[in-house]
C-alpha cells in the first residue's frame, strides 16, 4: 500500500457535485477500478482519503489535490488511466505519484488562481479597483457575516477582456484553512468598489492550487 | 460559456437532479436513432432513481439501436418555477432535449397520489393534457405500473396503457411505432389500433365507451373499435429466469431513497393476503435461479462500484433457492466489504444466523408486518403471522443485540371492532414481556418499540375490491381509541395521516369522470401530493366537488357482487369469481393455504408458469 497525490478536475458536465457527493463518487470509481482502498485502522474502517481543498458547487477546476491511501502495482500513468475510465465522463484526472512517508502537506496550500467569467452591466476597471487602500466587503466567517479587507488576499488579478456583456478576470487569491477568498467575494468588491458595475452572474473556474507560490506537482 | 440552464441550475435544491450525466447513463446521438422515448417518473428524482421498473425498461429499450430512452422526473417546486419564470420546458435529463416533440412518452403509474405530477409534467413540457386533444405532431403518452390496473380516473389523459411486465410489451410496441412513423404518421388512431391489435396486454381507453347508471354506476363498458379486444388481458414473463434483467445501473451522484443495487429474485407472491394489490396482480409467483442472480450480483456491483446490494421481492422468505443465493453472495460481500440487506424475510434462527453474518448490519430496525392486532382479523385478510411467531422472533432479536422493533398495523379493515384495534397495544405489551423475560445479561440494553398504523385503502383485483372504506372520522376514532390504550411510556404509537389515504382510496377505485377533477386540483396548484408540505387535502376535496362528484361514491361506499366495476374490462389472471369466494372465506375467518401448500384455483395458472406448474424435488425445492 502506498500513498498517492493525484491532480484533477472537472468540466461543466459535473460542476454541480457537492464535495460528499465528489467522495461517494469517487470512491465507487475506485472500487469500478483494478485499484484497492487502503482502509483506516479501527472500529469502522474507511478509505484513506485528504482532499485539499472542498471544489464549491458549480464551480469547475483545473487542478484540484487529494492524497489516497491505494493498494496497487500499477505505475503512476496506469493509475491516471484507471481512474479516468472508471469516473463519470467530467472528470479528469492529470497526473498521480507515489509518494514517500509525508511528502507533500495539503494543508500548507494557501493560494489559488481562478479565472472569473463575470456576466455584468459594463466593464469593471481592474486596475482602478486596486488602486484603493482596502477593498471592504461583508464576507461568510464561522460565526455570521462580518466585513472583511479582502486586499492583503488578492495577490494577482488581472482583466483577461471584455466581450458580449461579460468580463473574464484572472486573480490568485488566498485559499485554504487560513483565509479563503472566493472569487465570487472578489466580484461583490467589484461591485461595490466600481461605479456602474454590476454582476448578474459569476463562473468561476480554478485553476491552479499553489503553496507559498509553488506549484505542488 | 455561461447558459440559461446553469444560471438556474446555481441557485435550485441539488442541481444534480436535473444535470444527468452520471455513470452508466446511456447517451445516443438523437439523429441517429427512430424513435425518442421519454422514460417519465412523475415524482422527484430521489424517488425516481430508486425504482427498479425504471431501470429495467431503460437498459431494455438502450439494448434497441433504433431507440433512445431517456429519463423524464418531475422537478422540485423550485425548478418548475424557474422553469416556468424562463419558458424552459420539460426536459429530458441525459441529452436535455425538451420532451415536447419525442416520439413517445411512457409514465410509470406507480402511486395515486402521483396523478397530479403528471399533468403538470405534461403542462411543463407544453403538451395537451387530453389524449383526445393531441394531435399527431405531439408524443404518444402511455401508461404502465401497478396503478394501470385501475387507471380510469386518468384514462383521458393517456393513449394507451401497458398492462403488466413490460420486458416484451415495449420492443413489440417500439416496431409497430416505428413502422407507423415510417408510414408517415397517418393517424394516431391507426396505430392504436395496430397496438391493441397486435400486443398483447395493450389497452387502449378511447377503444371503450362507458355509459352509467342514474346511481352514478358503471352500467356497461363497450368496446367501439373491433380491432380491440373485448378484455385486455395482463401480460407477464413467463420464464423469468430467463427475462434479460440489466446487467449496468446508473450510480446517481446524490443520494437516492434506494441507493444501492437491488436484486430481483422472484416475481409474484405465493401468500394470498386479501388486502394486498401486488399479491395478486403480479401472480403467478416465478423465480430466477441462484446461479442466474449471482451473475447479475456480480455484474452490478462491479459496474457501479456501490457498496450495498439489496434482494428485491415480496416475500424473499418464500424463495426456495434462498440459501444457495445467500451462501454465494456472502462469498462477494465478505471479500468486497460490501453490505447486504435483506428485507421481507420471516425472522427464525436460519434468517438471524445470516444477519449476524452480513457486513455492515447495524443491529437495529427489524420491522414485522403483522397488519392486524389479533389472530381473527389476521386470518380474515389471509395475513400468515401469528402471535407466537412474532414472540419467538422478537425473543430471538433481544438476545441477539437488536434493540429496535418495528410492528406494521393497518386500521380500518374489513369486520374489524375495538377488539380487534385493541389487540395492537396488547401485541406491544406482550412484546415488552419478552423482553424483560430475558436475565439482564442476555439482552440488549435499551429497546424501542414503535407500532405504527395505517389505513387501509380497498384496492381494485383484491378480496376486498367491494369494501367500503372507513370514514376519515373512523379512522382518526380508531387512531385514539389505539393511543388512548397504549400500557407502557416504552411503547411508542404512530399512525399515518388519514387524508393522504381518503384520497388514494378515492382514485384507487375510481372512474373516468375524476379525469376532470385531477385536472381541475391540478390547475389549482395541486402536485406531489405524496409529500406533506405539498399535499392539500381542501383543495382536492373542493375540486372533486366542484365538479359534481362525491368522494364517499369512491371511497366510502361498499359496491355489491353484481355492480359493474369500472375495471372489470381487465383481465390480470385471477378471476373474480375467485376474489368473491376469497372475500366470503374472509368474512368466516377462514384462511386459504398459500400457492405451494395447495392451488387453490386463482385463475392465474392461465398464464402455465412459475408456481402454477413448478416440479419439485424430494426436499421440496424448486427443480
Amino acid at each position: 500500500m502506498s500513498k498517492f497525490i493525484l491532480k484533477y478536475g472537472r468540466d461543466d458536465r459535473v460542476k454541480f457535485i457537492s464535495h460528499l457527493d465528489f467522495v461517494r463518487c469517487f470512491h465507487r470509481a475506485v472500487r469500478r477500478s483494478k485499484l484497492r482502498f487502503e482502509f483506516s485502522q479501527g472500529f469502522n474502517p474507511h478509505p484513506v482519503m485528504t482532499i485539499a481543498q472542498p471544489l464549491p458547487v458549480a464551480v469547475t477546476s483545473e487542478g484540484d489535490y487529494m492524497k489516497v491511501g491505494l493498494i496497487t502495482g500499477l505505475s503512476d500513468e496506469q493509475v491516471v488511466d484507471e481512474l479516468n475510465r472508471a469516473m463519470p465522463p467530467g472528470f479528469t484526472f492529470y497526473k498521480a505519484r507515489r509518494l514517500a512517508a509525508k511528502e507533500i502537506d495539503l494543508t500548507k496550500i494557501n493560494m489559488a488562481e481562478y479565472v472569473a467569467e463575470i456576466e455584468c452591466t459594463q466593464r469593471c476597471d481592474i486596475d482602478e479597483l486596486m488602486r484603493n487602500k482596502e477593498l471592504i466587503v461583508p464576507k461568510k466567517t464561522k460565526s455570521g457575516v462580518k466585513d472583511s479587507d479582502i486586499l492583503p488576499h488578492i495577490y494577482e488579478i488581472e482583466d483577461l477582456g471584455y466581450t458580449d456583456g461579460i468580463q473574464t478576470v484572472r486573480m490568485v487569491l488566498s485559499c485554504g484553512s487560513g483565509y479563503n477568498l472566493r472569487p465570487e467575494t472578489v466580484v461583490a468588491a467589484m461591485e461595490r468598489y466600481c461605479g456602474g458595475f454590476k454582476a448578474e452572474f459569476t463562473a468561476v473556474c480554478r485553476k491552479r492550487m499553489l503553496i507559498d507560490n509553488n506549484e505542488i506537482m | 460559456m455561461i447558459t440559461l440552464k446553469d444560471k438556474i441550475l446555481s441557485r435550485v435544491m441539488k442541481p444534480t437532479r436535473y444535470t444527468g450525466g452520471e455513470m452508466n447513463a446511456v447517451t445516443k446521438d438523437p439523429s441517429s436513432v427512430d424513435i425518442r422515448f421519454g422514460f417519465c417518473f412523475p415524482d422527484v428524482y430521489e424517488v425516481a432513481m430508486s425504482h427498479l421498473g425504471l431501470k429495467i425498461i431503460y437498459h431494455t429499450l438502450n439494448t434497441r439501436e433504433d431507440t433512445y430512452c431517456e429519463r423524464v422526473f418531475a422537478p422540485w417546486e423550485d425548478m418548475e418555477q424557474e422553469m416556468r419564470n424562463h419558458g424552459m420546458r420539460l426536459f429530458a435529463l441525459e441529452s436535455g432535449d425538451e420532451v415536447t416533440r419525442f416520439d413517445i412518452l411512457g409514465f410509470t403509474l406507480q402511486y395515486e397520489l402521483s396523478y397530479s405530477n403528471i399533468v403538470n409534467m405534461l403542462d411543463l413540457a407544453e403538451i395537451p393534457v387530453l389524449a383526445a386533444e393531441r394531435g399527431e405532431e405531439y408524443p404518444i403518452i402511455y401508461g404502465g405500473g401497478p396503478c394501470a390496473y385501475n387507471a380510469e380516473p386518468i384514462a383521458d389523459i393517456f393513449d394507451f396503457f401497458m398492462l403488466g411486465e413490460g420486458e416484451e410489451q415495449v420492443h413489440e410496441t417500439m416496431e409497430i411505432l416505428k413502422a407507423w412513423k415510417k408510414d408517415g404518421k397517418k393517424s394516431k388512431k391507426e396505430l392504436l389500433e395496430r397496438l391493441a391489435e397486435n400486443v398483447e396486454g395493450i389497452y387502449v381507453p378511447s377503444f371503450y365507451d362507458v355509459d352509467y347508471n342514474e346511481d352514478g354506476t358503471v352500467k356497461s363498458i363497450t368496446r367501439n373499435n373491433p380491432h380491440t379486444p373485448e378484455k385486455i388481458r395482463k401480460r407477464i414473463m413467463r420464464d423469468f429466469d430467463s427475462t434479460p434483467a440489466p446487467d449496468t445501473i446508473i450510480v446517481p451522484f446524490g443520494e437516492v431513497i434506494h441507493d444501492r443495487v437491488m436484486l430481483e429474485v422472484m416475481r409474484g407472491c405465493l401468500r394470498g393476503c386479501r388486502f394486498c394489490q401486488a399479491g395478486y396482480i403480479y401472480r403467478p409467483l416465478r423465480e430466477r435461479k441462484p446461479e442466474t442472480l449471482l451473475g447479475l450480483a456480480d455484474s452490478l456491483l462491479s459496474c457501479s462500484g456501490y457498496d450495498e446490494i439489496s434482494l428485491s421481492s415480496l416475500s424473499t422468505s418464500d424463495f426456495s433457492g434462498l440459501p444457495k443465493l445467500t451462501e454465494g453472495l456472502l462469498k462477494i460481500t465478505e471479500e468486497k466489504k460490501i453490505g447486504l440487506s435483506l428485507p421481507s424475510l420471516r425472522i427464525d434462527n436460519f434468517s438471524l444466523e445470516l444477519m449476524e453474518r452480513v457486513q455492515k448490519v447495524r443491529k437495529t430496525g427489524i420491522t414485522f408486518a403483522c397488519e392486524a392486532g389479533t389472530q381473527r382479523l389476521r386470518d380474515v385478510i389471509n395475513k400468515n403471522v401469528t402471535e407466537d411467531d412474532v414472540l419467538a422472533s422478537t425473543n430471538l432479536l433481544f438476545r441477539g443485540g437488536w434493540t429496535n422493533v418495528k410492528l406494521y398495523f393497518m386500521i380500518g379493515l374489513p369486520t374489524e371492532t375495538d377488539e380487534d384495534l385493541l389487540g395492537i397495544p396488547e401485541i406491544g405489551k406482550k412484546i415488552l414481556d419478552v423482553y424483560f423475560a430475558i436475565p439482564k445479561e442476555e439482552r440488549a440494553k435499551q429497546i424501542n418499540i414503535t407500532m405504527s398504523a395505517s389505513s387501509f385503502v380497498p384496492k381494485p383485483f383484491t378480496a376486498f375490491q367491494w369494501f367500503g372504506m372507513n370514514s376519515r372520522e373512523e379512522l382518526r376514532r380508531k387512531q385514539r381509541f389505539i393511543k388512548e390504550n397504549i400500557p407502557s411510556k416504552r411503547l411508542r404509537f404512530t399512525y399515518h395521516d388519514d387524508s393522504t389515504s381518503y384520497l388514494e382510496g378515492v382514485f384507487s377505485r375510481g372512474d373516468r369522470r375524476l379525469c376532470k377533477a385531477i385536472i381541475t386540483a391540478v390547475k389549482r396548484g395541486c402536485k406531489f401530493d405524496a409529500w406533506g408540505e405539498f399535499f392539500d387535502f381542501d383543495k382536492w376535496m373542493g375540486a372533486i366537488y366542484d365538479c359534481g362528484l362525491d368522494p364517499d361514491f369512491y371511497a366510502a361506499r361498499e359496491r355489491s357482487y353484481d355492480e359493474i366495476l369500472p375495471w372489470d374490462h381487465i383481465d390480470v389472471g385471477v378471476t373474480k369469481k375467485f376474489l368473491i369466494a376469497e372475500n366470503e372465506r374472509a368474512k368466516r375467518g377462514e384462511t386459504t393455504p398459500n400457492c405451494r401448500l395447495k392451488c387453490s384455483g386463482c385463475g392465474a395458472a392461465c398464464f402455465n408458469a412459475g408456481v402454477c406448474v413448478e416440479k419439485r424435488d424430494k426436499e421440496g425445492a424448486v427443480e
